[in-house]
Order: structure tokens, then sequence, then C-alpha cells
């Protein structure tokens, strides 16, 4: 069973007068153990698609599922909760707050869960990923590629099913986009993840089980 | 070993509040500055207020803790008799009478000679304060003369005076701001009883311990000598008055005159909480996308809410813990210039104000944060995060 499935997903916004279809009826799934990259120039409706996904933003028409369970009729704090234990992000500008440490922001997700409890699977976390002697580091003394892995461990302090990646290596050099791309790459297999990155990078494509072109909100 | 940090990552709100706080020193210094200038308006002018009513309560004590008793409308004679006195000493319990005759008089000394109010009386001291010399407590030879009386006459303590053939020595010169009221040892001379021995006693003061004993106990005489109900049968032999309504006029003053003072502090709060609300509402919006980015890795609206408005309330208490030392100090001083006694401002009502003052700097800072935070917490992720 697929851990994410959108069917038939329309977006549409009012922008003024006029009203912009974003997403014409995509249908998509991402199943654990796959890594599947949305592709399309900007203003394909990417990024919305993602929204969508990562259960940020509704659809206009459609249904979402995550494990099979219909989310349309979710409230807000439902959705929370689900972005909470299901899903993980990653961002193109990383996101981690600034007045806390490497390992704080990892278990930023659990905090008010849990406290410290995560405490050793955060270190874990950033052990995995690199950064066993940045753990008390806070994010101005860490470079972009430290960052990012940072915030890929707090994507997965929850133990999430699906990670969502938008643009993950859009604000790294090549180089430090490769260590990424292989950290997820592991992390995936490891984890038995399912990752969706969303990218305009074609190194990234070389990474992918699958890869979905979205044109103009529709999926070619 | 639980070392400090994790204790307080138990309270996840507080800690990430606080290193909200700590991240913006600058900000959060002005923010504060401004609930401690609230705080400081509302408690040192509540102090204040406080204080003008302690010393103004301590200096009326001395006028509304006496009774004076005076013939009343309906008696057959001139002034109060032997026996009406003797009466007022039966029913009085804990207070001194003082039974006075009076006079009027022409005093003459150095070529020079002034028309003079005479008071007999027999214990002196609960009525008058001496400026030079000192007041017996039983007035049996000599005299007291008031400081203008002496000043016009060029008299001193130690001087002669002479009434009605006797000769007083002066024993002391009297405080003219210390004078009492009418019937109250008002006279400019003051000589012992026996100098107006044919005459009957004018009135009598009663001194007593409070303002509340005052009232009791004029009641009490009038009943004794009266009996009850006087007034419906004509039969005001005496009347006893006492200063009381004055008091509670002046209490009421002095309430009014504290809910003005509060008033004008409050707006001093008033503008820091607005003050507190703009930098909130600034500094949420600026985070806008870091609160974005903590919506979408599931942290709830509540937690946000809480979030924000426990660093509103830190900010509050820091304002308001600061306020409240600097208003001690105030207090501290202002009790120390204007009473020459600093620990005034550690008696109970002065405090409560700095308690109130402190208390409405978090209240302040709570109801500045309700919007910012409230409008941080339903702030859509998308939205934020684009």
């Amino acid at each position: 069973m697929s851990v994410v499935e959108l069917t038939d997903v329309v977006k549409r916004y009012q922008n003024g007068d006029e009203i912009i279809e974003a997403l014409k009826g995509v249908d998509f799934h991402a199943d654990r153990g796959e890594m599947v990259t949305i592709i399309g120039p900007s203003g394909s409706g990417k990024s919305t698609m993602l929204n969508i996904i990562g259960l940020l933003d509704n659809p206009t028409s459609g249904t979402v599922t995550l494990d099979g369970r219909d989310v349309s009729r979710f409230t807000e704090d439902e959705l929370t909760e689900e972005r909470r234990s299901v899903i993980g992000f990653v961002f193109q500008e990383f996101y981690l707050l600034p007045m806390l440490t490497a390992v704080e922001n990892v278990q930023l997700p659990s905090l008010w869960d849990s406290g410290l409890a995560r405490h050793d699977r955060a270190v874990d976390l950033l052990e995995r990923v690199g950064l066993a002697d940045r753990l008390d580091h806070t994010p101005d003394r860490l470079s972009g590629g430290q960052r990012q892995r940072v915030a890929i461990a707090r994507s997965l302090i929850n133990e999430p099913e699906l990670l969502l990646a938008d643009e993950p290596t859009g604000n790294l050099d090549q180089e430090t986009g490769r260590t990424i791309l292989d950290e997820l790459a592991r992390l995936k297999d490891e984890e038995e993840l399912a990752i969706v990155a969303v990218t305009h990078d074609t190194q990234l494509e070389q990474y992918a089980d699958r890869s979905v072109n979205l044109v103009d909100g529709v999926i070619q | 070993m639980v070392d400090l940090e994790t204790l307080l990552w138990r309270f996840p709100s507080g800690m990430m509040g606080w290193r909200n706080l700590r991240r913006n020193r600058v900000r959060t210094a002005l923010a504060a500055a401004g609930i401690v200038i609230g705080v400081i308006a509302i408690a040192s002018l509540g102090m204040a207020g406080a204080a003008i009513q302690y010393n103004t309560q301590s200096n009326l004590g001395d006028l509304t803790n006496r009774i004076t008793v005076r013939a009343g409308p309906d008696s057959p004679h001139v002034g109060l008799t032997e026996t009406q006195v003797r009466e007022i000493r039966s029913v009085t319990v804990n207070a001194t009478v003082i039974p006075e005759k009076t006079t009027v008089t022409r005093l003459s000394a150095h070529g020079r000679d002034a028309r003079v109010s005479v008071t007999a009386v027999e214990n002196p001291a609960p009525l008058y304060t001496a400026a030079r010399g000192t007041v017996p407590e039983r007035l049996q030879a000599g005299a007291l003369v008031s400081g203008t009386v002496a000043d016009d006459l060029g008299l001193e303590v130690g001087d002669p005076v002479k009434y009605h053939g006797h000769l007083y020595r002066i024993r002391a010169i009297l405080d003219s701001n210390a004078q009492g009221l009418p019937g109250q040892g008002s006279g400019s001379l003051v000589l012992p009883l026996s100098a107006l021995v044919d005459q009957p006693y004018s009135s009598v003061t009663v001194v007593t311990t409070d303002g509340d004993a005052a009232v009791a106990l004029a009641n009490q005489i009038e009943t004794r000598i009266n009996g009850e109900r006087a007034a419906e049968r004509d039969h005001e032999l005496v009347s006893a008055t006492t200063l009381a309504g004055l008091r509670e006029r002046i209490g009421s003053l002095m309430d009014t005159l504290n809910l003005a003072l509060l008033g004008i502090g409050s707006i001093g709060l008033l503008v820091a909480g607005v003050a507190i609300l703009n930098i909130m509402l600034m500094s949420t919006i600026e985070r806008r996308g870091e609160i974005g980015v903590l919506r979408a890795v599931g942290i709830r609206r509540f937690e946000v809410l809480r979030m924000i408005l426990t660093e509103a309330g830190l900010l509050g208490l820091l304002g308001g813990g600061l306020g409240a030392l600097c208003s001690l100090a105030i207090g501290l001083a202002l009790n120390a210039v204007l009473f020459g006694d600093a620990t005034l401002a550690l008696r109970w009502p002065s405090l409560t104000y700095v308690l109130y003052g402190s208390a409405f700097g978090v209240g302040a800072s709570l109801v500045s944060g309700l919007y910012p935070a409230w409008k941080a917490a339903n702030d859509p992720p998308v939205e934020a995060l684009r």
C-alpha cells in the first residue's frame, strides 16, 4: 500500500480577479523504500503539490490518502498530528531555529510531547549524518551542508514514513549536494522511507527510483 | 545527574520563550524597560499616596481622638458644673479628662500690653507642646505662654507675668503650630486651675486612644448626663463633640487621591502594554517563517500560542521584578526624604502597591502577548513558509 496517494487532485487559487489553476487533476503515489522526484519548471505547481502531499494545504477537489486514510475530513489539529507523526520535512532554506543547538533543533518536533526523551535518538541521527562533533553548535556555526544535515535529522526524529524535501540541494554547491543526496538515499533504505523530493536539480534525478514531470499542473 | 538545561527543557514553552528573549537582547531590554517604568509609575505613586495617607492620619490622630464637652442648649448653668465633671470622669476609662476654665485678660510686660485669652487647666501636658521650656504634667504654679504672645511682649522662660495680683513664672513658651482647637486648650496664657477658682468649667477635653474610641465615649457621656433620647425631651444639658466627621471626610479624600494617583500610574502601564504589543507583534511577524516551520513539523497551535504567551509572560516577570526592586528603592528614598524614616516603605500598605505594580506588569504583558500569539498560532503554515 502506498504511504501517500493523490487522486485527481485539483488546486485553484483566486489571485485578484484571476483564477489560477495550479494543479489540474493530478494522480500520484509514493511507496515505502522509494525516492520519487517531482521535476518541472518553476510555476509548474511543484511546490503546491508538495504542500498538498505534506498536509499543509488542501486540494480544491480530489482526494489525498495517507496510509489509506482519506484526510479531507481531518481537522486542523488532526492534520498537525499527522504531520508530527507520519511526515518529515526538509526545506530549501533549512529553517533551523537560530537559538537552538543542533541536537535541540533535531528534537524540536518532539519537544512538546516528550521533552528531551528523544535526546538519544537525536544524537544517534546526528551521528549518522556525520555531525557527531557538532551536537552543541548553533546553526550560525555550521556550514550550509551541515545545516541541511541537521534539518534531515530533524525530519526523522519522530520516525516518519514519508519524507518531503523541497529543493533540498537548492542552496548547496554541487559537491555538498551530492553528499546530502547520498545521505537521503542511505536513510531511505535504513528507515524504509518514502521520499518525495521537488527539484530542478538534474543531479537529484540520478538518485531517484522514479521521476514525475509536472508541467502546467499536469503530470506528463 | 539532572542538569539545569535538562530540567528547563521539561517546560519547552518556557525554554523556547527564554531563548527567544535572549536572541534579541536590546529589544528585550527595551520592552522590559517599558514595563519597569509602568510598574514604577503605579507602585511609586501608590506608595506616595500611602505615605501621604499615613502621615495625614498620624497628624489627624491628635485631633480626632479628642472629645470636647460643653454645656448644652438646655443647661440651666453657665458652663459645666463640678458634678457634671465628676460624672464625665466616672464614665471615662483609659482616657485623660482635662477640665478647663477660660477668660480674657489684658497682659502687660516691658511697657507693652496685649489682650490675651486665658485657659486655666490642671493637667496641660496632653494639650500643649513646648517650643522652649517644659510643659509640666500638673500645673500648680507658674504659667505657659503662647509663642505669639511671648514675641509680642518680649517674654522668656523664667519671666514673671501678673494676673489678678498674683505673679506666675513662665515655665514654657508654647509651640504655636501645635495649638489645639477651641475648647481644647486654645488659650494664649495657660494658668493653674486655682487662678480661676470662682468660675465654672467652660469645657472638658477628653483625650482617648483613637477616633473610634472618641465617638463611642462621646455618646456615653451624653447618655450618662442627659439621659436617653435627650434631644426629644429638650434635655441636652451637655454636648460632647468629636471630629469624627472630619476624619471620615479626610479618609474619603485620601481614597480619591489614591485612586487618582493609581489612575495616572495605570496610564504609564497602558503605554508599556502598547509598547509590548508592538514589540511582540514585530517579533512574531519577523519569525513568521520560523513559526511556520514549527507548525509544519507538527507543533500544535496551542503549543505555539503557549510559547509566545510564555515569552510575553517572562518579559513581564523580568520587567515586573526589576520594576518592583526599583519602586522599593524609590519608596525607601521617598519615605526617608519626606518623613525621615525609610522603613515606612516596608509597611504593608506600601508593599501592596509594589505587588500590585508587578502583578499589573505581568498582566499587561500577557494581555499584550495574546493577540500576537493568537495571530502566530493561526497563521496557515503554507502562507508562513511561502
